[in-house]
């Protein structure tokens, strides 16, 4: 709802009192009218136990708590930035992507390893997520970072994407994910593709990719 | 899609190739260019340093830094020159008649109608005058009026801005103030531990910049730079031509590792290049 994005490294969003937005902490680059910044110890929503399940699974980002009313411009790092709109689905991001998102959104926290097991935790080693990853759920927007541009591709039970683990930015809806390998003779003697490894989705939902294969 | 090739008549005069390129005309006409963004050339162009002997009427009007003096080189000669930076994006401006103060490292070059000068600000520059300059962002300009905040980091520059300040948020005055108890049995709650103790960590967003009055505010999404990746850069080591000098690699804010600013041509850099 409240997020414009202003050009393709920023975005401006509105906070009107009583709503509460959580941000990248160091990721405001101005903003007009009365406007607060506070550092958020938990790191997001919830109370103690949220904290500490975050900081266990490494998917506490600093994040601060924006209130008051104003216009607020965000942008971190000269990464690129896609507002994604969430409608009640489920958007699984890595925490340290967050730019800007609603305080009306769910977070928590997924066991990469729920999807798929031991896979789901190669998995996620492969493609930077590690054990964890973030999930925002409810009806608000969320900015996400990414280096380079985002394309969103979306995925029907018909067709199954497959995507380099490095551009994969983040996903939205009921996917599930799997990592395939291609590994052959020639990757083993250091000849290989480069491309061992792939992202296959598939299910019914959209994938966020960006051009570019260099982590955040 | 098919990608141009231009050439010399195809090539914009002052004007942009694509976001992250522009290209200057010179028909005997002279321009002040910060080292290392010119990236390529056609025809006849000179590039000598502000030292130069022959720039000295050039240099007296125009250029009143001695701060970047070691920055910055005048190109004559006629020809079309191209300009870019890491990537960034990069636009011309106009001035009528008017001033603007820029990040030192965001300004790429600048007509000599214009006049340079160091602003107060620590690491910004002034232009005065009426003229075309050029200047980097990372990710577009985004022109804004005051009243408003920024974060230091983002700002590229401001316009006929009578009043720049710094900005503090309360709770680090507070903190920075110097007796936190005095005032923190009235706050204990969570807001007031983290200024008692600093348990939570900082916001990041403590400090701004902050504009009132007329004037034009002009944002970046982030001054943060892309790692350097090498590129065919020669090796520092002893003995290989050009190595290792630091040139154009460290992002150009102003030779301030080096000590007292320096015009260059003077004695000092004599007794560098000599090894003294």
């Amino acid at each position: 709802m409240p997020f414009r994005e202003v050009n393709s490294k920023m975005v401006e969003a509105t906070v009107r009192p009583g709503q509460t937005m959580y941000s990248q902490r160091g990721a405001m680059l101005g903003y007009r009218g009365e406007v607060s910044f506070t550092p958020n110890l938990q790191g997001g929503q919830g109370g103690l136990a949220s904290m500490i399940g975050r900081r266990v699974a490494n998917e506490a980002t600093p994040l601060m708590t924006v209130e008051g009313d104003g216009t607020v411009l965000f942008g971190h790092g000269g990464h690129h930035v896609h507002v994604v709109q969430l409608a009640g689905e489920t958007l699984y991001v890595e925490a340290d992507r967050l730019l800007a998102f609603d305080g009306t959104l769910r977070q928590g926290t997924m066991f990469m390893g729920s999807q798929g097991g031991v896979m789901g935790m190669v998995r996620g080693q492969v493609t930077g997520q590690g054990l964890f990853t973030t999930t925002l759920q409810g009806h608000g927007a969320v900015a996400v970072m990414a280096h380079g541009g985002v394309f969103e591709l979306q995925v029907t039970p018909q067709r199954p994407v497959h995507v380099d683990p490095q551009a994969y930015v983040a996903h939205r809806g009921d996917l599930r994910n799997k990592l395939s390998t291609a590994l052959g003779w020639r990757d083993m003697v250091g000849r290989g593709s480069g491309e061992a490894f792939q992202l296959e989705l598939s299910g019914s939902g959209t994938v966020y990719v960006q051009a570019s294969e260099e982590k955040l | 899609m098919t990608v141009p090739v231009f050439d010399p008549a195809t090539l914009p005069a002052d004007g942009n190739v694509n976001p992250y390129t522009f290209c200057v005309e010179l028909q005997g006409s002279q321009w002040f260019l910060q080292k290392g963004k010119m990236i390529a050339y056609y025809g006849q162009i000179e590039f000598n340093g502000i030292g130069h002997g022959a720039l000295e009427r050039l240099v007296r009007t125009s250029f009143h830094s001695p701060l970047h003096a070691g920055d910055w080189v005048v190109a004559q000669g006629s020809g079309k020159m191209l300009l870019a930076d890491r990537a960034f994006d990069v636009n011309s401006f106009d001035l009528d008649d008017g001033n603007l103060t820029i990040r030192a490292g965001n300004l790429l070059a600048y007509q000599p109608s214009l006049a340079l000068k160091q602003s107060i600000v620590p690491g910004f520059l002034t232009l005065i005058g009426t003229g075309k300059f050029v200047a980097a962002s990372n990710g577009p300009v985004v022109f804004m009026e005051p009243p408003m905040r920024v974060d230091p980091q983002a700002l590229v520059g401001w316009a006929d801005c009578p009043s720049p300040c710094h900005h503090y948020d309360h709770g680090y005055v507070r903190r920075a103030g110097g007796t936190p108890w005095s005032s923190g049995v009235e706050s204990l709650g969570a807001g007031g531990l983290r200024a008692m103790t600093g348990i939570g960590g900082a916001s990041g967003e403590e400090h701004q910049f902050e504009f009132v009055g007329a004037g034009t505010v002009l944002l970046q999404s982030s001054e943060t730079l892309m790692p350097e990746q090498a590129t065919g850069a020669v090796p520092h080591e002893p003995g290989v031509p050009g190595g290792g000098a630091g040139h154009g690699g460290t992002g150009g804010q102003g030779p301030l590792g080096s000590g007292m600013p320096r015009m260059p041509g003077q004695l000092g850099d004599l007794q560098r290049r000599f090894g003294l």
